[in-house]
């Protein structure tokens, strides 16, 4: 669906995207990582047409947007970041015209507003002036606009930007929702809403991509991936010692200690190894109690801690 | 639920064809962005604003002319309007005003970003602007159609009054007044071409006026060079451009050609520079 090739945007000095190469298949939700400032709105701006790179292209559905522009476009939805509108436009008279600027002719253009302002749940505000709509709204309306004409790629630009916990849970049920027609391209700073939804992650870093894989992919294998935290109450130094001459555990690290002999430790191990059992046996062996064992399960945050921190 | 057809891959290297359906779908495009923009100037109170006022110095041109014209004769009522100061005034500040907000509100809004990022050309945007801010200019300049009516029926009132000897108080000429609509269609096409310009290099509305209007002045004052310092030999190129004397001509009901390709090159010529900008522009953020 998307194929972006040895894309490439400097601004004067400042490179933003340096040649950033990815596809995209069709029906795929994929979510754009990365720090303030990595290139992931420039990225996507570049992927609408909007920013011309200063060098590569891009292709969508099959067009490329350098050499046919407006039809690369005409299969794209585009939701941009803080969602510019026409204040002084009510909402069903911004949406009939983004239609038809969009080629929608005749009867579909109410069936297709209708139809937007249905699925975005737009409809007790569309005789709304613009300038009077909350920031949720807002976002709503940037979203039917996206929809309008059908479009086989949907680039949203922080699509739950602004919204509070119950409009971001349902504007992430409507992009899941969305998948089945659509392929979707999303960033966002929140690595817990890419987890739930996405099937592709690109991690973005310093205009570099470092990353392009499943969420699974990307978390197996990670350093946090063996790590164990465990509170015990007993003899530190005894447990510390038996814990780190056992095999994959690499170094044992005293987090905290509360009052009562309580003690909380954290195991790092090889990635992919389980030393809960051990460990239990361990402080057992002993007579000493644990009141509480957990093995991380690597999340995406991981990840993209371990690819875009600057120490 | 929606299926869609799947995409041409082979073509996408393929040069445009220009069929008929295409220049149609080119064309309802256009006016799909012309008749919002029209409707930006008529459905707010801004465009009102605007009417109202030039309408209420247009009056004042009116009896200003009425004035000059008890004692000086010899041409038409068009002419002394368009030679007043009143006229200068609305003239110069007229285009900032139509067309500060064209490209400058949009980029201020963001919402260039999804004109542009929506299946149309930016010479399409750029066109459907630039005839709806036309448009409303002509609408400006509609209410002067009444005059020569209004001038008959002050003849007439004169007739009654002094009876049928009485001479007709108010001379004006269909030729002068369809030569003043040449004219003011013509400079208009050229100078909101120039507003248009202005608007889309910076993101103010109150920039982009101040450059317009600065413009303009410098337009209008160059055309008025050789009243400071006589003829020299660069002159002719300063009588071509005046527009004091394209008005004086065209309102005597001379159509002169040359102020005609001079506007209609020149418009087209700011048109494409404008267009080139806005692309530019794009490159740069």
């Amino acid at each position: 669906m998307v194929v972006a090739e040895h894309l490439h945007k400097t601004f004067g000095r400042f490179t933003a995207v340096k040649d950033a190469s990815f596809t995209i298949e069709k029906g795929e939700i994929v979510g754009f990582l990365g720090p303030n400032g990595a290139g992931k709105t420039t990225t996507m701006k570049m992927l609408t047409g909007y920013l011309p790179p200063t060098a590569g292209t891009a292709s969508i559905a099959g067009w490329d947007i350098l050499d046919n522009p407006v039809e690369s476009r005409r299969h794209l939805g585009y939701m941009p970041e803080n969602v510019p509108l026409y204040d002084d436009m009510r909402v069903t008279d911004y949406l009939i015209y983004r239609a038809r600027l969009k080629g929608l002719r005749g009867s579909d253009i109410r069936q297709r507003v209708g139809y937007v302002l249905d699925t975005c749940g737009l409809d007790p505000k569309r005789k709304n002036l613009i300038s009077t709509l909350s920031k949720g709204y807002r976002q709503r309306v940037g979203l039917a606009d996206a929809l309008l004409s059908k479009p086989d790629l949907l680039i949203l630009d922080e699509p739950t930007n602004g919204l509070d916990p119950n409009q971001i849970r349902q504007i992430r049920e409507l992009i899941r929702s969305l998948s089945e027609n659509h392929t979707v391209i999303l960033s966002t700073h929140i690595l817990s809403e890419v987890e739930m939804i996405c099937n592709k992650v690109i991690i973005i870093d310093q205009g570099e991509i470092k990353a392009a894989d499943t969420p699974e992919n990307l978390t197996r294998g990670l350093r946090a991936a063996g790590r164990v935290s465990i509170e015990f109450k007993g003899d530190l130094d005894t447990v510390v010692q038996e814990l780190e001459a056992f095999a994959p555990v690499k170094k044992v690290i005293v987090e905290e200690t509360q009052p009562g002999d309580w003690h909380r430790l954290l195991i790092r191990a090889e990635p992919g190894t389980d030393t809960r059992e051990k460990a239990a046996a361990i402080i057992a062996a002993h007579g000493y109690a644990t009141r509480h064992i957990y093995r991380h399960i690597p999340s995406l945050e991981d990840v993209f801690v371990e690819m875009t921190r600057r120490d | 639920m929606e299926t869609k057809d799947s995409p041409k891959t082979g073509s996408s290297n393929k040069k445009k064809c220009c069929s008929k359906a295409d220049i149609l779908n080119y064309l309802s495009t256009l006016w799909v962005i012309y008749t919002k923009e029209l409707r930006g100037f008529l459905c707010v109170p801004f465009g009102w604003v605007i009417l109202t006022c030039t309408m209420g110095i247009q009056g004042l041109m009116l009896q200003a002319v009425l004035e000059t014209m008890t004692k000086a004769t010899g041409n038409g009522v068009m002419y002394y309007m368009t030679d007043s100061l009143f006229f200068l005034l609305l003239f110069i500040f007229i285009f900032p005003l139509i067309t500060m907000r064209a490209f400058a509100e949009e980029e201020r809004l963001g919402t260039l970003e999804g004109l542009l990022t929506a299946p149309v050309t930016t010479t399409q945007i750029l066109l459907g602007k630039y005839l709806a801010s036309y448009t409303f200019y002509i609408i400006l300049w509609l209410p002067m159609l009444l005059y020569p009516w209004m001038s008959e029926l002050g003849n007439l009132y004169t007739q009654i009054r002094y009876g049928e000897q009485a001479e007709t108080t108010i001379t004006y000429m269909m030729s002068d007044w369809f030569g003043a609509y040449a004219i003011l269609g013509l400079t208009g096409a050229f100078f909101v071409a120039l507003g248009i310009l202005c608007s889309s290099v910076t993101r103010s509305q109150i920039i982009s006026a101040i450059f317009c209007t600065c413009l303009m002045i410098m337009y209008y004052f160059m055309g008025r060079v050789t009243e400071l310092w006589g003829e020299f030999p660069a002159a002719p190129i300063f009588h071509y451009i005046s527009c004091t004397e394209q008005f004086r001509s065209f309102t005597s009901g001379v159509i002169d050609t040359r102020p005609v390709v001079l506007y209609i090159t020149m418009t087209i010529c700011i048109l494409a520079l404008t267009k080139r900008l806005v692309d530019y522009r794009r490159w740069t953020r």
